[in-house]
């Protein structure tokens, strides 16, 4: 790859870094949030680099034209992996510069969690404790920790209690429909669904599959045994549909 | 191996180059060409590289590839056999070239912009936008790790003076190994850091049994890989030490089982550029940086795309039918470390999600996956060659096995 190339290229992929990052917030579609001061500094540190190389270029063509044209046409990334003669490695670093601007990729959502099972992890010990629930009517909280609460919660705190769930639907298998949110620890790659299922009155007609909602209702305990991928039900009273919130994920 | 037959052609058009302000025209050159691969028979390697050039390897293919019409090799405005001819000849097509290189790469630019507006209203099907996502999202949460490690490589070569290592280190390598090993515990980044520093490592002399041992140890045993482990497995603190034991102990085997049984010829016989005495370490920085960057780079989108493509492929409903076997249940999740390609700082969040294995299995899962995984084999291929990665991947991957079942069976 020539050297007036690689400098475009480097540039080209701190700004696409710098785009999702710095000027909007769609690098929560695939990362966590705290990623993104890490993201901001490297996007930043892509383009001095770029800068830097154009500027080393332009320097070497002022000082021996002759000898910058002849050996501009380089050949890092070359070196022995298969591609002798073909472009170099780098420019695969086009595609997720490419992917960025042009595709722009939603969020994983509906697609990715009706693939996966609901994950509700077992927290450690043989009989777990829970600290008391807060106070709250309705009592705002994650899908993630509804479903631990729900499921594993011996104590069974959210008996009788009001919640107040966002997430996205999903279809269920008989019919009924799932509230879904998908946890992310680091990338999207490691995605894990927790799901609720969405029973009552208010939940009919079912939202169309994707579409984000606010679920206020009650835990509707159903005696089944808990494993890590039981789908705790709840009794809805009250549906809304709501945009998709900034960070899809929990 | 391409090196070998495009230097002494830059050998050449360097020996024209002046000598400019303090710099030699080696320097020059090798500023001019970003970072030149040397001639392996060229009179300013020096041997000190810690792998020795494999030349019997090299020399009939650069016959070959001279002898072959249509190379560039062949080309003959840079052949070898005519250097006085090269001369006068080349500036006029090059400049035509290059011209028409930028022209390219602004016309891409300027499509790329055209092309965002057209494609504005379009959505892509569910299962391509989900395979993107997960691309994009590889990508862009290892980009600042492999900055972080292509920089401290970057840093090492302009800035480290090679005896410095060479004496930081024990001669004996029964004792190198385990020492760069525990050193694994100062890089606090994922495996996309560990490879480009390995790499330098290597090239600055340290013995690569070593320099191996601590690609293995440094994304598994870091401060923050053990901190989000022990988040993850909460009450659990043995995970932490099993995964701290399994994985030094998986690193150590590995250096010491290079040094025995290793062959230099395994690591492809790169030639590289040692810092020139007086030249500007800047300079030096720069064009390292650039190039490591670019082409570690290259290699991670290749390790991306095979981890989303396996990770939107492989439903892991389909491993639960393995999780009531003990032995298989390690292998399984071996497997699936390999194909997920998870970051070693977020792994053990998703070894604590698959509850369902013994802890064995979950450990396997977090001891395998910052040594060996798709991304990871496609980055070392790219780095030491196809020839070594394989056959460290393949050896790895079993002693991280024997490792986490042992260290399971014994403390979980």
């Amino acid at each position: 790859m020539r050297r007036e190339v690689r400098a475009i290229l480097l540039v080209l992929l701190g700004t696409a870094l710098l785009r999702i990052s710095l000027f909007s917030d769609s690098y929560l579609r695939y990362v966590r949030a705290a990623l993104r001061p890490y993201l901001i500094a490297t996007g930043a540190v892509l383009v001095l680099l770029g800068v830097a190389s154009a500027i080393a270029t332009v320097q070497a063509l002022r000082a021996d034209p002759d000898q910058a044209h002849a050996a501009a046409d380089d050949h890092g990334g070359d070196h022995g992996h298969g591609h002798h003669g073909g472009p170099g490695i780098a420019w695969l670093l086009t595609l997720p510069v490419l992917a960025i601007v042009l595709i722009a990729p939603p969020a994983l959502g509906s697609y990715t969690a009706q693939r996966s099972e609901s994950t509700t992890v077992k927290p450690a010990g043989a009989q777990p404790t829970f600290p008391p629930l807060p106070a709250g009517d309705p009592l705002t909280m994650t899908l993630g920790s509804f479903d631990v609460r729900a499921v594993w919660d011996t104590a069974a705190p959210l008996r009788g209690r009001r919640v107040r769930l966002t997430g996205f639907v999903t279809a269920g298998k008989g019919g009924g429909w799932y509230l879904t949110r998908l946890t992310i620890s680091c990338c999207a790659a490691d995605a894990l669904a927790s799901k609720v299922e969405i029973r009552g009155a208010a939940a009919n007609p079912a939202p169309p599959a994707g579409s984000w909602v606010e679920v206020i209702g009650t835990w509707l305990p159903d005696g089944k045994e808990a494993e890590p991928d039981t789908i705790p039900l709840l009794t809805a009273a009250q549906v809304t549909r709501i945009p998709e919130p900034k960070d899809p994920y929990e | 191996m391409i090196h070998a037959q495009l230097a002494p052609r830059q050998t050449v058009l360097c020996a024209d180059g002046p000598v400019k302000s303090g710099l030699t025209d080696r320097q020059l050159c090798d500023e001019a060409t970003g970072w030149s691969r040397r001639a392996t028979h060229s009179p300013f390697d020096a041997p000190a590289h810690g792998m020795p050039v494999n030349s019997r390897k090299d020399s009939p293919s650069t016959l070959r590839r001279v002898a072959t019409p249509g190379s560039r090799a062949a080309d003959p405005t840079v052949a070898p056999e005519h250097p006085p001819e090269s001369g006068p000849t080349p500036p006029s097509r090059a400049t035509r070239r290059r011209v028409g290189s930028l022209e390219l790469a602004v016309a891409g630019i300027t499509a790329l912009l055209l092309a965002q507006r057209l494609t504005g209203g379009w959505t892509a099907p569910a299962w391509m936008q989900t395979w993107t996502t997960v691309f994009v999202a590889i990508c862009v949460q290892a980009l600042p790790f492999l900055l972080f490690g292509t920089v401290l490589s970057a840093a090492i070569a302009a800035f480290v003076p090679a005896s410095f290592l060479q004496r930081a280190l024990p001669r004996n390598p029964l004792l190198a190994v385990p020492v760069a090993g525990v050193a694994g515990v100062v890089l606090p980044g994922c495996e996309c850091a560990s490879v480009p520093v390995a790499d330098r490592l290597i090239a600055r002399g340290v013995a690569p049994a070593a320099a191996l041992a601590f690609l293995l140890s440094s994304p598994a045993i870091n401060p923050v890989v053990l901190a989000a482990t022990a988040v993850a497995f909460r009450g659990h603190p043995e995970m932490v030490l099993a995964r701290f034991l399994a994985s030094l102990g998986t690193a150590v085997v590995m250096g010491l089982l290079w040094e025995r049984f290793g062959r230099p010829e395994w690591l492809r016989p790169k030639v590289r550029r040692d810092v020139p005495p007086g030249s500007g370490r800047f300079a030096v920085f720069r064009a390292t940086l650039e190039h490591d960057l670019l082409h570690a780079g290259g290699f991670l989108v290749i390790g991306g795309i095979t981890a989303a493509t396996l990770n939107v492929l492989v439903p892991r409903a389909v491993l639960k039918g393995a999780a009531g076997l003990p032995a298989v249940s390690v292998l399984v999740l071996a497997l699936l470390a390999v194909v997920l390609a998870v970051c070693s700082e977020a792994d053990a969040f998703v070894a604590a999600s698959l509850s369902v294995f013994p802890p064995a299995a979950r450990l396997a899962f977090m001891v395998v996956g910052p040594m060996v995984d798709t991304k990871l084999i496609a980055l070392q291929a790219g780095t030491f060659g196809r020839a070594f990665a394989w056959r460290f991947s393949a050896a790895t991957f079993l002693v991280a096995i024997a490792a986490s079942a042992l260290i399971g069976w014994w403390l979980l």
